[in-house]
């Protein structure tokens, strides 16, 4: 590797700059939880710009460069919440709702957001409120003064809520019914548009190509009607004629018919909300032969059943299991019960073996259990889970689900310089949050830059 | 014990003659006959290979045990063979394919799923739409397979407790049109009436176009207005009519109607019918009863009244068709245990303490509430064609004492005793006592042995011997007599049972 290389090259921008600021810095810490690639001990982080330019052990830093300097400290990447609905106080629909945007929710003076930071949440996805489709997430950054500022990526999934009745399923099919209605619309019209450019092929070169250019003129005498009717009517034979090497541009599908077009074309993701094992195979029949990309949120709770549906082959389900799936389930950090006994069950840690991935969200919406979470994920370590796995669901898995993996999420060159300072390991009970950087930024802590 | 062979007289010839001598004398005796109305030609074919489906197959076996038809024989260590959840065939030395799951049964008995005619909560929260709302991992549906149920009718569809599975459990879902009929309610009868009369107006008027529309095309058809659709569905034998009533002028006023009409009722609770079985019996009634319900008798009155322990028996020998249900209809361990869902075996067994025999029990809480949810030619007796539902208990199904080890929907095993919380603790099985698990459950299984290693021998023979107790009652004698007879004795105890019902029925109306 010539990672020190590298610090060197980049070490001309900080002199050129007079004043030494914080978008150019490096970072020393004892240890670096990189989630992607496992630890690195003595850890140098070097950022520029809001983005992680380099990572590895040990590199030399150039004398000059401002440092945070703090070899007891373990840095992690920022937390990511892909499941919340904080600073927002909307209410929603019970039905039919997919064109919603959480967006149009954002209120950036929300106090929420600049608690939120100092627990080292750096990354939140808010959902849309409401029952049946509620609509769709955004993810947002939890600073800015316009909503504008803190968006991240949007749209980040379309939320879905199944629930074991006939109206549930019957919204979910109703969806995708629409979009066949659309498909089949567009493939009419791009069967007649076609058609139509045949036609004119053929009537073009061969038989009245005085009449071609006659048209022709006759639209450009038109001027404004023609622009008009084209604005109207943009599938009409005479905006096609207009242009000679004319692209099919198929017709915006209706507001609340797009997500499920856009579920089918992949351009968007569905996250479920189940609630028991049933739901999951209910979910299962409705989805049927219709093919997305869809995550699983199920809130845990106390008795949930779920360990029914890890995977096909425990209960010989006529169904592949979530685990078979690889889907991702959205869960609160939080042991489970049997159900009808006090026998404890570490759900996240079944789903995981079975394949699974898992994506942990503080036990409630509250700030408080943003501060604690991850203590409470802590407890599912001690109670099993793979800690690997625990720290993945609490950074790159969410990430990943909000479909900002490739920019944030872990701690790899060129991604966003989110950190979480640790005073020691994150699972251990004494470690405290000591500092956090949202995008190069210092939130909060005091890092001695 | 002894009705059990005796049972039925000449209806066991019947019984015998559908079971050919060749069958017999092939000592793999293929079990067919009984359930033959109303069923689908599947049903009747037995082994076909025509009947090949899509995909791969499925066998299933539970092997060794004494299999109670319900509707047939009692076949003494024989086989059960399923394919993809229907069965393919009962009897002795079958060829098992070679991937067939087995459960060995030996030493214990396999009966067809009990069907609770009626239940609450066994297959989720849900009243209807059971197909959407369905919740097979629901622990009442655990605790209903415990009790043997393995269908259940709730509100007006019959869906089957088909665990880990949210498909095709629904069997019939428009069973009832529930109507009203009683003596404090004079204008309620006087409407229910003129409901029937308009009806039987506008059917006869139909059929009357439905004749004369073949030659007359333009012919209009008659009008339906004013007709009771539930009423017309009775009268169309589209739905069953049911009533629930207990006193006896209410019974006999629905047993006239019925008559009157040509309808046959379905009675619910029915405490003082055991009064008037013969008219009962005359009108083609089915009843639902509970024979330990209690209905006080009206001092003012001379005649018989009240609720009596030999009701079912009663109305049994007028020729009414009886299924038995419990007091409470979902699983209730809130103060009246004992009398919920969970009894319902146990509930039979108290009509067998009124007089009525141990087989018509069997069949009120088998095939009777089958052949009254409309859906005997899937479930409700153990017969070639039909679903593979049974459970395998270690004793008498009716006796207090007997536990159901395993269910079984549709050629997959649902439950096991001892891998379920509720009563795994209560007689395990003992170790060298216990089937061979031939089923993949998985390795979290605990073998009693490995808890405790000093007590097991102690054990395993108390066990033992605690068995061997067990066995010697009257089954076990027969069993030992047919030993001696030969094959023949096996299917004494086979007669349509079921027929006599409906042929007492058939009668009366």
């Amino acid at each position: 590797m010539s990672l020190p290389s590298i610090l060197l090259a980049f070490a001309p921008a900080a002199w050129t700059s007079p004043a030494p600021s914080t978008d150019f810095y490096a970072i020393r810490v004892g240890r670096a939880e990189t989630v992607s690639k496992g630890t690195i001990e003595h850890a140098v982080i070097l950022v520029e710009g809001g983005k992680i330019v380099t990572i590895g052990e040990d590199l030399p830093i150039e004398r000059g460069i401002p440092i945070i300097d703090r070899p007891d400290w373990v840095v992690m990447p920022g937390l990511v919440n892909a499941y919340s609905r904080l600073g927002l106080d909307g209410d929603g629909g019970d039905e039919m709702n997919p064109d919603v945007h959480a967006f149009d929710e954002l209120y950036p003076a929300s106090e929420d957001y600049a608690e939120v930071v100092k627990f080292g949440v750096t990354t939140l996805g808010l959902y849309p409120a409401g029952n049946g489709i509620p609509g769709q997430a955004v993810v947002v950054r939890p600073t800015g003064n316009t909503p504008e500022e803190m968006r991240v990526h949007d749209p980040a999934y379309l939320k879905i809520i199944m629930r074991a009745a006939s109206n549930s399923k019957k919204l979910l099919r109703d969806g995708f019914k629409k979009a066949d209605e659309y498909d089949a619309k567009e493939k009419k019209a791009r069967e007649k548009w076609d058609k139509d450019q045949e036609a004119k092929k053929k009537k073009a070169p061969a038989k009245k190509p005085d009449e071609k250019v006659e048209e022709k003129k006759v639209e450009e005498k038109k001027g404004e009607e023609k622009k008009e009717e084209a604005k109207d009517e943009p599938k009409t034979e005479k905006s096609d004629a207009k242009t000679e090497e004319a692209t099919y541009t198929p017709s915006e599908p209706e507001p609340k018919t797009k997500p499920f077009v856009d579920l089918r074309s992949g351009k968007l993701r569905a996250l479920v909300s189940i609630s028991s094992a049933a739901e999951y195979l209910h979910l299962l029949d409705a989805i049927d032969k219709e093919k997305f990309t869809w995550d699983l949120r199920v809130p845990m709770t106390r008795e949930i059943d779920l360990f029914y549906v890890t995977d096909k082959k425990t209960y010989d389900l006529d169904q592949d299991g979530i685990g078979d799936r690889h889907v991702r389930v959205v869960m609160e950090p939080l042991i489970t019960l049997t159900p009808g006994t006090m026998r404890q069950r570490n759900l996240a840690s079944e789903l995981a073996r079975a394949g699974a991935k898992i994506v942990f969200i503080p036990r409630n919406d509250t700030l408080l259990d943003h501060e604690r979470w991850l203590t409470h994920t802590a407890e599912m370590v001690n109670a099993g889970l793979s800690r690997d796995i625990a720290l993945r669901a609490l950074t790159l898995e969410p990430a990943e689900l909000l479909g900002v993996g490739e920019r944030l999420g872990s701690l790899d060159k060129g991604k966003d310089a989110n950190f979480v300072f640790l005073n020691g390991d994150p699972f251990e009970p004494t470690t405290r949050i000591q500092a956090v950087v949202l995008e190069g930024r210092v939130m909060f802590g005091e890092v001695g830059l | 014990m002894r009705r059990l062979f005796r049972f039925g007289g000449n209806l066991a010839l019947i019984g015998l003659a559908l079971l050919t001598t060749a069958e017999l004398s092939n000592a793999r005796a293929f079990q067919e006959g009984g359930e033959q109305g109303g069923g689908d030609a599947a049903d009747k074919s037995g082994d076909a290979e025509g009947d090949k489906e899509d995909g791969p197959e499925h066998f299933f076996a539970v092997v060794g045990a004494d299999v109670y038809t319900g509707t047939g024989a009692v076949l003494r260590g024989a086989t059960v063979l399923s394919r993809n959840g229907k069965i393919k065939a009962i009897g002795y030395d079958l060829d098992l394919p070679p991937d067939t799951k087995t459960l060995d049964a030996t030493g214990l008995r396999v009966y067809p799923g009990m069907v609770a005619i009626s239940s609450r909560g066994l297959v989720g929260n849900a009243t209807g739409d059971f197909e959407d709302t369905i919740d097979p991992f629901n622990s009442r549906m655990v605790l209903g397979l415990a009790t043997g149920i393995t269908t259940t009718g709730t509100g007006n569809a019959a869906v089957k407790l088909k665990r880990f599975s949210v498909k095709d459990a629904v069997v019939n879902d428009k069973i009832f049109s529930a109507l009203a009929w009683s003596a404090r309610n004079p204008p309620g009868k006087r409407t229910l009436r003129e409901k029937f009369v308009t009806a039987t107006e506008y059917l006869r008027k139909y059929r009357d176009w439905e004749q004369k529309v073949k030659k007359d095309k333009e012919l209009k058809e008659p009008s339906k207005k004013g007709v009771d659709v539930t009423v017309l569905a009775v009268l169309k034998g589209e739905a069953k009519a049911k009533f629930n009533a207990g006193a006896r002028d209410d019974l006999l006023g629905i047993a006239r109607l019925a008559q009157e009409f040509g309808f046959r009722p379905v009675i619910e609770d029915c405490q003082e019918g055991w009064t008037i079985a013969d008219e009962l019996g005359r009108a083609g009634a089915s009843v639902v009863l509970t024979p330990r319900a209690r209905l006080p008798k009206r001092e003012d009155l001379t005649r018989p009244g009240g609720s009596s322990i030999e009701n079912a028996a009663i109305l049994h020998k007028a020729g009414v068709p009886i299924a038995v249900v419990p007091a409470t209809e979902s699983v209730d361990l809130g103060g009246i245990v004992g009398r919920d869902i969970m009894a319902l075996a146990i509930e039979a067994g108290f009509a067998v303490r009124g007089g009525l025999s141990e087989e018509a029990a069997l069949a009120s809480i088998t095939i009777v509430p089958a052949r009254i949810l409309g859906i005997s030619h899937r479930v409700g007796s153990l017969e070639v064609g039909k679903d593979c539902d049974l459970i395998v208990t270690d004793g008498d199904l009716l006796h207090y004492e007997t536990f159901v080890q395993y269910a079984v929907v549709d050629g997959k095993q649902v439950y096991d005793k001892e891998q379920e919380l509720f009563f795994a603790h209560i007689r395990p099985r003992a170790p060298n006592e216990a089937p061979e698990k031939k089923l993949d459950r998985g390795e979290s299984e605990v073998k009693p042995a490995e808890a405790k290693p000093e007590e097991t021998e102690v054990d395993g023979e108390k066990t033992e011997e605690k068995a061997e107790e067990k066995k010697v009652d009257e089954p076990e004698k027969d069993k030992k007599e047919e030993k001696k007879d030969g094959d023949s004795n096996d299917h004494d105890g086979g007669s349509d049972e079921s027929g006599s019902d409906e042929g007492g029925a058939d009668d009366g109306s």
